[in-house]
């Protein structure tokens, strides 16, 4: 662990399935049943966080980017590696992560008052003592941007937007250093959505919040992050800081990415996609997941898995055809 | 040039015996052959409830109270049950956002393409598989044989959404409504299926109206933009000059809310509040009380004004061009 990273992830794989129940492996001992299937969901992520910075986790859907975010959030636990985080341990019984949903709906109790909600942890956890309870939650919630007078109401009360700030303020009540924000804008409305990543990026600078920020939406994760994970098929394609990836995309599949983003000054664009569909996980293609999609595949593509290796500018890339750092330019047509 | 689908002054409200809300308030937007128009909006800006009125599958209470649909001069309210059962998949199609609630779960590909394809022409088994099997060799299906035998939950999600493509265009309609058609989808599939839509409209003169609340989507494809706001279109125009230098003060604040290129980790701009329930509209331009701009006459309702020849706008004070 380098010593400004405050969270450390090494060779972090997740498999799910395989196993079954007592009765489907005694069938596949017998001979009777197919063994199950195994999903690697995650395989053989590697990153540091250093405090303070944003880290965006793009990709398209199945390509691990939530599973990723679970376990660093500890919601899952990893089937291989390890995740280390290094909390500063300032406040007691804080903790160090936290997890904000996508669903704004379904992430908050609808039994429970928002009082309830967000005061729940820092009094399980002896944060903050029962008297000052209520003046916490209020304060909380004003600086997310929701009025404290209303804690006693439910969360239906409240509109879509303001319920995503109610469950800013859920993760923030318990002083976590690293927030894990999966798809945190993705289903608000445009003019809420950019409430909301003023407030992501306000909170950053009044509370120094480290942030993993997963989305498939580009242009949010462009405008947000310092650096970015490009996963696929749950491996990492490529990494480095958003700017670069962003102004000159290296591997193939993140410049397809990257070319797909609708933007507003695109006008009347001939779209030209990429082709085919993402590879079910459960059986992903040989050597580079990306192949079969991949307008430059070589034969070498489909036998031999790129490492995921430095290249020019303090970035990473899996694949054969990029050169190594002396050789920068590559023509992609 | 005449316009293919002309919608004058529409009204939809629904009616409950204690309560009337009245959802849209005067939608007037029309579509020529060929061209895609973009309609934008938040979630209860009608939107969708535009397209719904449009092609009269309101149920109960929601019904048009008042205006007009002209498919080709014709008005398509004022017909009944039957006639609209003729037009409705043949003149005007549909395309909807969740590709899994179009298609029917329990029945294959082939049955529900077959049956699109035969209620509104007679023909053969054999020729509507035929007509099956080219109609899904054109949005790029491969080995389209073989899929007619699946079951849509076979089909990926991409692939679900060309098979509802397939059928809104197996009988060359001269509208298609396609209400948020990408939203579900992933960022490289979102990239086929525009330049799907895009190709098979412009190739066979398919008025297109792209029902959206992403601005980014529309601003790619569309020809003309409309843009939405408590019931009402607001402003509307050719994309180029809508999107260059806004109007209204809406689509200004749409416009701001994106994140656009080079200029990361700055604030967003924002528009303060959110948008009124439908049951507590104020009584004047709805977007005063989010307006930055907003003066005592707007506590009248604005019409719709020209700007120019293809550009109107519902604000007292449009901004003028170029001002931020």
């Amino acid at each position: 662990m380098t010593s400004d990273a405050i969270l450390s992830v090494r060779n972090v794989t997740k498999r799910f399935g395989g196993r079954g129940d007592f009765i489907a492996r005694g069938l596949s001992r017998i001979g009777l049943a197919e063994p199950n299937a195994v999903v690697h969901a995650v395989e053989d992520v590697s990153f540091d966080l250093r405090k303070g910075e944003v880290l965006g986790v793009v990709g398209e859907s199945g390509c691990g980017k939530s599973t990723l975010g679970r376990m660093v959030a500890g919601l899952l636990d990893p089937s291989e590696g390890e995740i280390v985080a290094q909390a500063s341990g300032a406040t007691t019984g804080a903790l160090p992560m936290q997890m904000i949903f996508q669903d704004p709906f379904s992430s908050l109790n609808p039994r429970k008052r928002v009082s309830e909600l967000i005061g729940e942890a820092p009094r399980v956890h002896g944060i903050v003592p029962p008297d000052a309870l209520d003046a916490y939650v209020a304060d909380m919630m004003d600086r997310c941007g929701v009025d404290g007078n209303y804690r006693d109401r439910f969360a239906h009360q409240f509109s879509g937007g303001q319920r995503q700030r109610i469950g800013i303020a859920r993760a923030l009540a318990v002083r976590p250093e690293i927030l894990v924000c999966d798809e945190a804008v993705s289903a608000l409305d445009v003019s809420i959505q950019a409430q909301i990543v003023n407030l992501f990026m306000d909170l950053r600078d009044e509370l120094g919040l480290t942030y993993i920020f997963i989305s498939h939406d580009l242009g949010v994760v462009e405008h947000i992050s310092d650096r970015i994970l490009v996963m696929y098929l749950g491996r990492i394609v490529e990494s480095g800081p958003a700017e670069q990836i962003f102004a000159d995309p290296q591997h193939p599949y993140t410049r397809a990415l990257i070319e797909g983003v609708p933007r507003l000054e695109r006008r009347r664009t001939v779209y030209a996609p990429i082709k085919g569909d993402i590879p079910s996980p459960i059986d992903p293609p040989k050597g580079c997941h990306f192949h079969p999609r991949c307008p430059l595949a070589q034969p070498q593509c489909k036998v031999e898995r790129p490492a995921l290796r430095d290249i020019a500018g303090g970035r990473q890339a899996a694949c054969h055809l990029i050169e190594r750092p002396a050789k920068k330019e590559i023509s992609i047509g | 040039m005449t316009s293919v689908l002309n919608v004058k002054d529409l009204h939809t409200s629904f009616v409950m015996p204690d309560l009337t809300i009245a959802a849209l308030q005067g939608v007037s937007l029309s579509v020529d052959k060929g061209e895609i128009l973009g309609l934008v909006g938040e979630s209860g800006s009608g939107k969708t409830l535009t397209g719904f009125s449009i092609n009269r599958l309101l149920s109960a209470p929601g019904r048009v109270v008042q205006g007009e649909v002209l498919l080709h001069g014709q008005d398509v309210l004022s017909l009944g049950e039957e006639d609209m059962r003729h037009l409705r998949g043949r003149r005007i199609a549909m395309i909807f956002q969740d590709p899994m609630m179009t298609l029917n779960p329990v029945l294959r590909i082939e049955t529900q393409m077959r049956d699109a394809l035969r209620a509104h022409e007679k023909m053969s088994k054999a020729m509507a598989r035929t007509r099956a099997i080219a109609a899904l060799d054109e949005v790029g299906i491969p080995a389209p044989e073989s899929r007619l035998r699946s079951y849509p939950h076979e089909l990926s999600g991409g692939m679900r959404q060309r098979v509802a493509i397939a059928i809104a265009l197996l009988h060359q309609p001269d509208v298609i409504i396609a209400d948020e058609p990408t939203t579900a989808l992933d960022v490289t599939i979102q990239g086929q299926i525009l330049s799907l839509v895009q190709n098979l409209c412009r190739d066979r003169g398919t008025a297109l109206i792209w029902i959206t609340h992403d601005l980014a989507v529309v601003a790619g494809i569309a020809d003309r933009l409309a843009v939405m706001y408590a019931g009402r279109v607001v402003e509307i125009g050719p994309v180029d000059d809508l999107l260059d230098a806004p109007a209204h003060p809406y689509t200004r604040g749409l416009i701001d809310s994106v994140p656009a290129r080079g200029q990361r980790g700055q604030r967003l701009k924002q528009i303060p509040g959110r948008m009124p329930a439908l049951t507590e509209l104020p009584v004047g331009c709805s977007f005063a009380p989010r307006c930055e701009h907003a003066k005592a006459a707007c506590a009248a309702l604005p019409d719709m004004t020209a700007l120019d020849a293809e550009r109107s706008v519902r604000c007292f004070y449009p901004l003028a061009e170029g001002s931020a």
